[in-house]
């Protein structure tokens, strides 16, 4: 017997309403163009790579409920990767973003063999130890290859009409590698896999006592998460043509953490609003304030505190709260008559 | 069905149950009675596979399960509701069900009529979230989407407490209907009434072991001798 019978699977993925994420695609393609005049296009395509990566650990926070302080692991990975393949094997950009991305999927299939049977600190700080063994390599260890911390410039080469340099054609890549994160982590999430790892979270014990193998769902999401950040990596490998360990480095595991909170976590659009206020606010506050961090460890607060589901609770609240008003509102006025 | 042989089983070295046996044949619905601290929720747990016996064996359908994960006896049809009530909160009352259907095999409409047909009510709520049903309301749920698939034998930890009596008599409707059924179970159970009522065999648990198996109905009418042992 199988414990995710595929005939009931993919009707359940049949049954998911289409239509509406296309119309959520659209929105969120058409609110991407939209800051373009406010913002510079690159800065537009830079939010987007790191909305990409924020709904990776999203996938892993919000969803199963597992809180890994390593997630920049894959996507240095992505980015190593991809720049070796493309500087040694071959330049095409395709072909360095496949690389990259399987690099990562590896990567957290072998580490996610260890870490998935861990739970709360363990899980977070097994993944950040790992993340400093990451970042130690690729600045140290493997120094002749990665040329440390001096970085290293890719070696990709435009391939037809996908030539990255080019600032509009790098902004409609990345929307379209956004879109198809979104695409499919909303389907997947929607899916019976959707609802075992957001049971996961709740009970692992209960969902056990179904039949399931919690530990390879666990392991699944985790090399998604992995793979789905490494994208991001690669992204930025091909747009940024140069890098350096401050893709791999752990400190930086709190944006993605910050990022997820703010937007509120397990809502693929909560990532999204999450990464583009984190990125904002970065590039406004640092460019006005000498040390800005302590803002958002106030704004951090706030959220631990009063606003646990972040914005998108905020709004989803808000509507709550109205749409209760209103359907109170004839009521009332009948008392009154 | 089952043959529990001199086991066990605690927590590190707290032992709870000491050299604990009992036989449960295929069609009977035995109940264990006894105080709280006698080690009745560890004996169930430690069938379930969530705990594993120091010593002795568990022999369900002719195969040694001692330390066999929950997940694997739940694949061959053993069913665990455990005490606390918790069904998936978050989740829908369709999707707590699904959930148990992904599992099974069984497609959703034959999951859900079967969850339905031991208590209709539920049919209202089943695009709310688990999480606002009410005590017995989750209880039903639990028996209910533990029916789903093909199950072989259900261990029901205090499924009637701290309910109102009128959930009670629901819950009694729904074991009688198992029973008629011929379904095995082996239910962990206080309320007297509603265990002299159903019960094919009683084994008593006291300090952790099963100081004494009922088996003849007019012993069980008694419900004032076995009050004694509460």
């Amino acid at each position: 017997m199988s414990p995710l019978n595929p005939d009931t699977s993919l009707s359940r993925i049949c049954a998911t309403k289409r239509t509406t994420i296309y119309r959520d695609m659209v929105l969120m393609a058409a609110g991407f163009l939209a800051l373009i005049p406010l913002l510079a296009m690159h800065r537009v395509t830079d939010f987007m790579i790191f909305c990409i990566f924020v709904m990776s650990f999203d996938l892993l926070y919000g969803y199963m409920g597992r809180l890994s302080f390593g997630q920049m692991l894959y996507l240095g990975t992505g980015v190593y990767v991809s720049t070796l393949f493309s500087l040694h094997f071959n330049p095409n950009p395709i072909l360095s973003l496949m690389a990259g991305v399987v690099g990562g999927a590896i990567v957290a299939g072998i580490l996610g063999l260890i870490v998935v049977g861990l739970e709360g600190a363990s899980f977070a700080l097994t993944n950040l130890a790992f993340n400093q063994v990451g970042f130690f390599l690729i600045g140290s260890a493997f120094q002749k290859v990665t040329q440390g911390e001096d970085g290293i410039s890719a070696g990709v080469e435009p391939w037809g009409f996908l030539d990255l340099a080019n600032e509009h054609v790098a902004f409609g890549f990345v929307l379209l590698c956004l879109l198809f994160t979104f695409y499919m982590l909303r389907i997947l999430t929607s899916s019976p896999y959707g609802i075992i790892i957001r049971s996961i979270k709740e009970n692992e014990t209960r969902v056990k006592f179904l039949g399931y193998n919690t530990f390879f769902y666990k392991w699944l999401t985790f090399v998604l998460a992995g793979a789905f950040a490494a994208l991001a990596g690669t992204l930025y490998t091909l747009y940024v043509g140069f890098v350096s360990p401050v893709f791999i480095h752990p400190m930086n595991n709190v944006d993605v953490i910050f990022a997820a909170l703010i937007g509120g976590a397990g809502n693929l659009f909560g990532a999204i609003i999450g990464g583009v206020l984190f990125m904002a606010m970065k590039d406004t506050l640092s460019t006005h304030i000498p040390q800005w961090e302590w803002i958002l460890g106030l704004l951090l607060l706030v959220i631990v505190f009063w606003l646990r589901g972040g914005v998108t609770g905020l709004i989803k609240s808000l509507r709550d709260f109205l749409r209760a008003r209103m359907s109170r509102g004839p009521v009332a006025e009948v008392k009154k008559g | 069905m089952l043959y529990v042989d001199g086991i066990n089983a605690g927590y590190g070295r707290a032992l709870v149950l000491h050299d604990v046996s009992l036989k449960l044949k295929e069609g009977e619905m035995a109940f264990i009675v006894g105080r709280n601290g006698a080690g009745k929720t560890t004996l169930l747990k430690t069938i379930c596979g969530l705990m594993k016996p120091s010593r002795g064996s568990i022999t369900y359908r002719g195969e040694n399960t001692r330390g066999v994960a929950p997940e694997k006896l739940a694949r061959r049809g053993v069913r665990f509701v455990a005490q606390d009530k918790k069904v998936f909160s978050n989740l829908t009352v369709r999707s707590n069900i699904e959930l148990a259907a992904y599992a099974a095999g069984e497609d959703m409409p034959a999951a859900i009529k079967k969850v339905t047909s031991i208590y209709p009510d539920l049919q209202r709520f089943m695009d709310n979230k688990a999480g606002g049903l009410s005590g017995g309301q989750r209880e039903i749920l639990l028996i209910g989407r533990a029916l789903v698939g093909n199950p072989r034998l259900f261990l029901i930890d205090e499924p009637t407490e701290g309910l109102a009596a009128i959930v009670i008599e629901d819950i009694f409707r729904i074991l009688s209907r198992m029973k008629q059924d011929n379904v095995s179970a082996l239910i962990v159970e206080q309320n007297l009434s509603v265990v002299s009522r159903l019960a094919d065999r009683i084994f008593i648990m006291k300090e952790g072991k099963i100081i004494r198996e009922i088996s003849e109905k007019s012993e069980m009418a008694e419900t004032s001798a076995l009050e004694s042992y509460l």
